[in-house]
């Protein structure tokens, strides 16, 4: 890793945790957006890990993920009392 | 015979030289991950992967493609590793006639001798995580059996459910899981988020190979899966308490992940790539917190690659899929032969039968995508003969060159379920099916200027089995 402001290869987001390092120390560490939550091991391929290098297919925009799919959909509350028995 | 945890099993696919041991030091990706992509391309002979040597790990033990051939699938049900499929499946079909057998209680289970809590059950500190595919929007345990309740019947243990299921990792105490509308632990989370509660899961990571098997059988809402691997080990199935949800999980695991699902919550998730071949986009979906982590000394992360078929997710789901679908239709339709449903979890499924009448053959495939599997999964049903083998592709190629008239062959239903992986759907969870009539059509249907068939030699079935025999013993 030789960039020290690392971009989220995925989204572009500036704010990157670092999530942990590896056992045998120095060796590499696993970042995470905070946007996209796209993790990666930055002793990864260029193509997951560089912005410049990401495949276009997988690249995630703010809009994406508003407008994502619930999978599986939240479903109404009923709670206990209200009626209608649950399943 | 029966093996109580994933070790033994490792220990069986050495000694059968099923077991390859790559010493070298490898990158933690894309080194492993592609090693998997490749090993089924070895045939149906395809040895299980270990690696043991990854670099920046001070201790991984990574274990991939452990059923990811017909010997190794074989060899999880103590066959011989030579068992073609058809008898693998047939064997299946007969063992599953036993349940439900019993599990058996034990003490002291394996994955007791270590223990994180709290803000320590920090998951990186416990697997070598590793990504598979490219697209990937993190590291993922994709071979593990989730245990649930239904949180309206507890005490039902068939109700329980044991299944694999997509799990992300999505930080150091966080997971993401993907609970299809059509599987069981989605009925839990439907009532558990109705009523405004969590939804507590137990996540068992390297179970012995029959659990893997039974946790990705579609098998009925309230039939017990750990009954069932009762039936296939020839054994009752070792079970203990998980210490923090007590939910029922096997003694021998290598790991145990214990935390909730944490209700009414959904979160960015994916992609993945999945076992269509395809990857799913990126959606918001539930969010698991962990709580407590158990394992054992030194564990070994048992993973399992997908991607483009045939990976070994492709056998996993292949025997198990195929053997519910032959006991429902036969339920209803006893002139049903043998049904292959193992390409891509049955999204097409072959079926030979036998014919009552003209017309049959269709009705037979009508009842296919009326099955539990078939509402979600079978979106194209193959119809042949009852002297084809559906798990003899050349066979089933030989029917539809020579059997089937698109003229009345080919029905079309417009707008069925099929899960929301399916790529093909236009709405993701709509498509039209296909049943492909390629059976030889019988009286009233007249159709077709059929002679007389070619058919093996009566001696044929005594040859095939001799010859397997010297060839095994080679
Ligand atoms: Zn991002």
């Amino acid at each position: 890793m030789s960039d020290t402001t690392p971009l989220c290869p995925r989204c572009a987001h500036e704010t990157i945790e670092h999530i942990t390092g590896s056992p045998v120390p120095g060796v590499w560490e696993v970042l995470q957006c905070v946007r996209c939550l796209y993790m990666w091991r930055t002793t990864e391929p260029a193509r997951r890990t560089r912005r410049d290098a990401y495949p276009e297919e997988f690249m995630l925009t703010p809009e994406d993920i508003g407008t994502a799919p619930e999978v599986p959909a939240v479903p109404p509350l009923r709670l206990p009392g209200a009626g209608a028995a649950t399943r | 015979m029966a093996y109580d945890d994933f070790r033994g099993f490792l220990d069986t696919l050495r000694k059968e030289g099923q077991l390859l041991h790559i010493a070298d030091e490898v990158m933690p990706e894309p080194d492993i991950a592609a090693a998997a992509n490749a090993a089924p391309r070895l045939g149906g002979h395809a040895p299980a992967l270990y690696f043991d040597h990854v670099k920046g790990f001070t201790d991984a033990r990574i274990a991939l493609n452990v059923h990811g051939s017909w010997a190794n699938h074989a060899l999880a049900l103590g066959l011989p590793k030579e068992t073609g499929t058809k008898e693998q499946v047939e064997e299946f079909i007969r063992r599953w006639d036993t349940f439900p057998v019993a599990p058996e209680w034990r003490g002291n289970p394996l994955w007791a001798e270590n223990t994180l809590e709290g803000e320590d059950a920090d998951i990186f500190r416990v697997l070598p995580l590793i990504r598979l595919n490219d697209g990937d929007g993190g590291f993922y345990i994709d071979k593990a059996a989730v245990v649930s309740k239904d949180p309206a019947d507890p005490e039902h243990s068939g109700k329980q459910n044991v299944g694999i299921y997509r799990i992300e990792v999505k930080g150091r105490r966080t997971l993401a899981i993907q609970p299809v509308p059509m599987h069981d632990i989605a009925q839990h989370l439907h009532t558990a988020e109705e009523r405004g509660e969590d939804l507590p899961v137990a996540i068992t990571l390297g179970n012995e190979p029959v659990i893997s098997i039974v946790a990705s059988t579609p098998m009925e809402y309230d039939q017990n899966e750990y009954e069932l691997a009762g039936a296939l080990r020839g054994a009752p199935a070792p079970l203990s308490r998980a210490p923090l949800t007590g939910l029922p999980v096997p003694w021998g695991s290598e790991v145990v992940i214990e935390g909730v699902i944490e209700g009414r919550k959904r979160e960015i998730e994916g992609p993945f790539g999945e076992f269509t071949g395809h990857y799913s986009g990126g959606r918001n979906m539930p969010v698991i917190r962990i709580d407590r982590i158990s394992y054992r000394t030194d564990p070994i992360f048992e993973h399992l690659y997908l991607g483009m078929p045939w990976t070994e997710v492709d056998y996993l789901i292949a025997a198990n899929t195929c053997v519910p679908l032959y006991k429902q239709l036969r339920r209803d339709f006893p002139e049903v032969q043998a049904v292959n449903a193992m390409y891509t979890h049955g999204l097409v499924v072959i079926v030979s039968t036998k014919k009552r009448y003209g017309g049959f053959a269709k009705a037979v495939g009508m009842r296919v995508l009326t099955t539990p599997h078939g509402l979600g999964y079978a979106a194209t049903v193959i119809v042949v003969d009852e002297d084809v083998d559906p798990f003899d592709l050349p066979q089933v190629m030989w029917a539809l060159s020579t059997k089937m008239n698109p003229a009345g062959d080919l029905v079309q239903i417009p707008n069925l379920s099929v899960l929301e992986l399916a790529p093909q759907a236009i709405t993701p969870g709509i498509t039209d099916k296909l049943i492909i009539d390629a059976t030889t059509p019988v009286a009233p249907d007249r159709r077709g200027t059929y002679g007389t068939q070619v058919r093996d030699l009566p001696e044929t079935a005594e040859w095939l089995a001799r010859l397997r025999k010297l060839t095994a013993a080679r």
